[in-house]
């Protein structure tokens, strides 16, 4: 085995050359494809998998499952437009208090995880339902007298316009990409990420605070949810109900085609971004295909057990 | 419960060995547990199994009944060959039947669903008659003379005794040609002891062959027709009758004079470290003084309270009574990140690399660096450049690898390197008080002697080491001081070098023989 490309370095690498394919088939295929309109939309479709797909990430990578996404989502959204009642004055506080509704989510999935021991699939699944009852009570099923507000000006300004010709999420989608790279490639605290993920048992008699770590990270997982919920209002003015819906799939299916073993302690975010890219890239290809909506179903979840199936089998080499 | 095979398939001839095992090789990662054993019993003998532990009598035995498989050699049950795994109703049907040191019974069945799980009564269309479950589990009970034992209850409520019963019962209901026993009686009070000795000599005198293995010489020289000694994953010996000063000579072997490093010059300074009445897990009240510059050993029979003993000094687990002091201060240790902190400075160093210390798929570096990692950090960045150069020295003073890049896995080191590298991550703590774990285990000799002066040379630098081996030949050769622990106490106390490890295992041996 060649000492520089390791096992974990060819996944990432798998999954660009992956995207890389549906693309220029794509291209081949459909000569407005490859267009600059055409791929800034795949990008800024992506962004939005890439966000959720980065906290889904950080609780695989201890071996955790965080299936609360869709609800965190939806709830930020909802009370990102309710508290600022679309006024520009109210926004700091509005995205404050839509940040710390996702990090209280994830808080209380990381210390149920952590401190009480229930299952991960257990705890974050429960947090879902909660949050799902308190969005449909509080807002009265979307009905209350708030609930029409729709997003500031400004942040619909930014995500929909951008900056300087480049969408805002894909802006933020960089930064995001830099942050987690950063993180867990140069920080004591990624370190321990990965051997937490590895070995909890050694990580412990090695003074590795475990469980700070994990409830760190579900925490983290609750805050990028509600950052997606956040900018999926911006870019679309309004929230809806089951606005999160399709993004556990997408998270989880964003994380294990871009090469993180969903069993913990292994996997970059650079191969989430490939993930992330690959999903979209699929959908929109077999949208241009005008491939009817059960057969894109259908080729989509074919297409992840196939990458899948490639994974499983570079891993019994190793 | 019917028979899983007829008397009449055992040949007449006692010529005919029951169980042949030749040249058989087995690894576990880059641990060689068997290497060349060969092994022969009769039909109609009982034959004990000898060896200390790690010596390779346990692997042996799962490979003698197909639990897993060799990776080099032949072993045959009557003749026939046993390749690869045997599934458990093929193991059957070649008349072998095992009891396993760690029991195989489901916690969360009754009793009778357990004793009856293999070959539950049918009815009709194949479906198991569940009212049928308790009265044949009662008669099955009934015939081995143990219904004081109650069919119906939940496994994991019975003692340990009454579930080692059970594993026992079960495998004699099986009526096999060979039976095998790990270890039956070491949960086993007296009088049970004499049960199962009697029902092993029934099965030895209807033709059977009966293999066990037992840490109590007195019932392998009551109940024995043959002994084979095992060392080191290969046989020794095998003879009708062997005294047990000769049985500890075989067992622990001797090792060529100049291995071990001369200690008994080393300095002996104050007192670093206090454990009083320490209790928790199977530690009852145990109080010593650990000394600057001092090895002391910690010796005894296997689990009599050793591990806890360093796991609770380690704070990773809680102890029920006591106090620790260090440098004369009482110090309250919660968990591993307390011990290890510089004013504290405790380190563990564990006998399962794989399970307690290692990061297999993580590179050397990230291993090494990792209980050191705030040290080298700032605002919560790794200082590479710091980090790189620690480990290097470190690599290179423990010759880690051969000079392999710091970026390899792990998981690629041969278990020898592997140990140097949870040893490099605890030298790199700078810890004062260093709790070595059996740390020589399953590391080839090479890298033992390596470990032996580096302990050495570690106590020469003032370290206080607590160290204990399974080995109780390194404990003999390479300690200050040696405590003897028994059912979580010290039970005796030997001034070192010992040099002679029979007299440790005398008297662990002696105080077992009390109990």
């Amino acid at each position: 085995m060649n000492a520089a490309i390791t096992p974990d370095v060819r996944r990432v690498l798998y999954a660009y050359a992956v995207a890389a394919a549906v693309l220029s088939l794509g291209a081949v295929l459909h000569p407005g494809f490859a267009s600059w309109t055409s791929l800034r939309a795949v990008l800024v479709v992506a962004a939005f998998t890439g966000f959720v797909a980065a906290g889904q990430m950080l609780v695989v990578l201890v071996g955790g499952i965080d299936l609360s996404i869709p609800w965190v989502l939806n709830g930020a959204a909802i009370v990102l437009t309710t508290t600022s009642l679309g006024q520009s004055s109210r926004l700091p506080q509005a995205l404050a208090l839509a940040l710390g509704v996702g990090a209280l989510a994830g808080f209380a999935n990381g210390m149920g995880v952590a401190w009480l021991g229930v299952p991960a699939v257990v705890m974050t699944l429960g947090m879902n339902g909660v949050l799902q009852g308190l969005s449909l009570g509080l807002s009265k099923g979307l009905t209350c007298a708030s609930c029409g507000s729709y997003a500031p000006q400004p942040l619909r300004d930014l995500f929909v316009g951008g900056v300087a010709g480049i969408p805002a999420a894909l802006l933020v989608w960089i930064g995001v990409a830099l942050l987690m790279t950063v993180l867990l490639t140069l920080t004591t605290f990624g370190r321990r990420v990965y051997a937490v993920g590895v070995n909890s048992r050694a990580a412990f008699l090695s003074g590795v605070g475990v469980r700070g770590v994990t409830v760190a990270l579900y925490t983290l997982s609750g805050v990028f949810a509600a950052l997606a919920g956040i900018m999926l209002v911006g870019y679309g003015g309004q929230p809806s109900l089951g606005l999160g819906d399709p993004y556990l799939f997408e998270s989880i299916a964003a994380v294990v085609v871009g090469g993180v073993s969903i069993l913990g302690g292994r996997g970059h975010y650079l191969g989430v971004v490939a993930g992330s890219l690959t999903l979209v890239a699929v959908t929109t290809f077999l949208q241009a295909q005008r491939v009817p909506e059960y057969g894109r179903l259908m080729i989509y979840g074919l297409v992840i057990l196939v990458i899948l199936f490639a994974y499983g089998r570079d891993k019994a080499h190793d | 419960m019917r028979p899983m095979s007829t008397r009449s398939e055992i040949p007449p001839s006692a010529a005919v060995l029951a169980v042949r095992a030749a040249g058989v090789h087995r690894a576990f990662g880059g641990v060689q547990a068997l290497r060349d054993a060969s092994f022969a019993a009769r039909p109609g003998e009982i034959h004990a199994l000898a060896g200390e532990n790690g010596a390779g009598k346990s692997t042996l035995i799962k490979v003698l009944c197909g639990l897993i498989s060799a990776d080099r050699g032949t072993v045959e049950i009557f003749g026939q060959q046993v390749r690869r795994v045997v599934e458990p109703a093929a193991r059957r049907r070649l008349g072998v039947a095992t009891a396993f040191q760690e029991l195989s019974l489901l916690p969360d069945l009754t009793v009778a669903e357990n004793l009856l799980l293999q070959d539950p009564p049918r009815g009709r269309l194949g479906l198991v008659r569940r009212g049928r479950l308790v009265p044949t589990a009662d008669t099955i009970l009934r015939k081995y003379g143990v219904d004081y034992i109650d069919s119906r209850a939940t496994t994991a409520d019975l003692s340990v005794a009454h579930r080692q019963i059970v594993e026992l019962v079960r495998v004699l209901a099986q009526e096999p040609r060979v039976v095998i026993l790990d270890e039956p009686t070491a949960a086993l009070p007296d009088r049970q002891v004499e049960w199962l000795a009697g029902h092993m000599r029934r099965l030895r005198d209807a033709g059977c062959c009966v293999i066990f293995t037992s840490h109590r010489w007195r019932e392998i020289e009551q109940l024995a027709d043959r002994v084979t000694v095992f060392r080191n994953g290969t046989q020794v010996a095998t003879r009708d009758r062997i005294s047990e000063a000769e049985a500890v000579t075989l067992m622990s072997g001797r090792t060529l004079a100049g291995t071990y490093p001369d200690i008994s010059a080393l300095p002996v300074g104050e007192t670093v470290l206090r454990v009083d009445e320490l209790a928790g897990g199977r530690l009852r009240k145990v109080s010593f003084d650990l000394r600057r510059g001092e090895i002391l050993g910690v010796g005894g029979l296997a689990g009599q309270g050793q591990r806890d003993l360093f796991l609770t000094l380690f704070g990773a687990r809680r102890a029920a009574a006591g106090t620790v002091s260090i440098g004369g201060e009482q110090v309250v240790i919660r968990r591993p990140k307390d011990a290890i902190r510089v004013g504290l400075g405790i380190a563990y160093v564990p006998e399962d690399r794989k399970a307690e210390g290692l990061f297999l798929p993580l590179s050397i570096r990230d291993n090494v660096a990792l209980a050191t990692l705030s040290r080298r950090s700032a605002g919560g960045f790794v200082r590479r450049r710091a980090e790189r150069s620690a480990v290097t020295s470190i690599s290179e003073q423990l010759r880690i690898g051969g000079g392999r890049a710091s970026n390899q896995a792990v998981g690629t080191l041969s278990g020898g390197n592997q140990q140097k590298v949870v040893m490099a991550r605890w030298l790199l703590t700078d810890a004062r008080i260093l709790l070595l774990f059996d740390v020589t285990r399953g590391v080839d000799a090479a890298t033992k002697h390596d470990i032996y002066q580096l302990v050495a040379d570690l106590a020469a630098q003032g370290k206080a080491i607590l160290f204990h081996s399974s080995e109780t030949e390194e404990i003999a050769n390479l300690c200050h001081r040696v405590l003897v622990l028994r059912e979580g106490r010290i039970s005796a106390e030997l001034p070192g070098p010992v040099g002679d490890a029979d007299q440790i295992v005398a008297a662990s041996l002696k105080e077992a023989s009390d109990a």
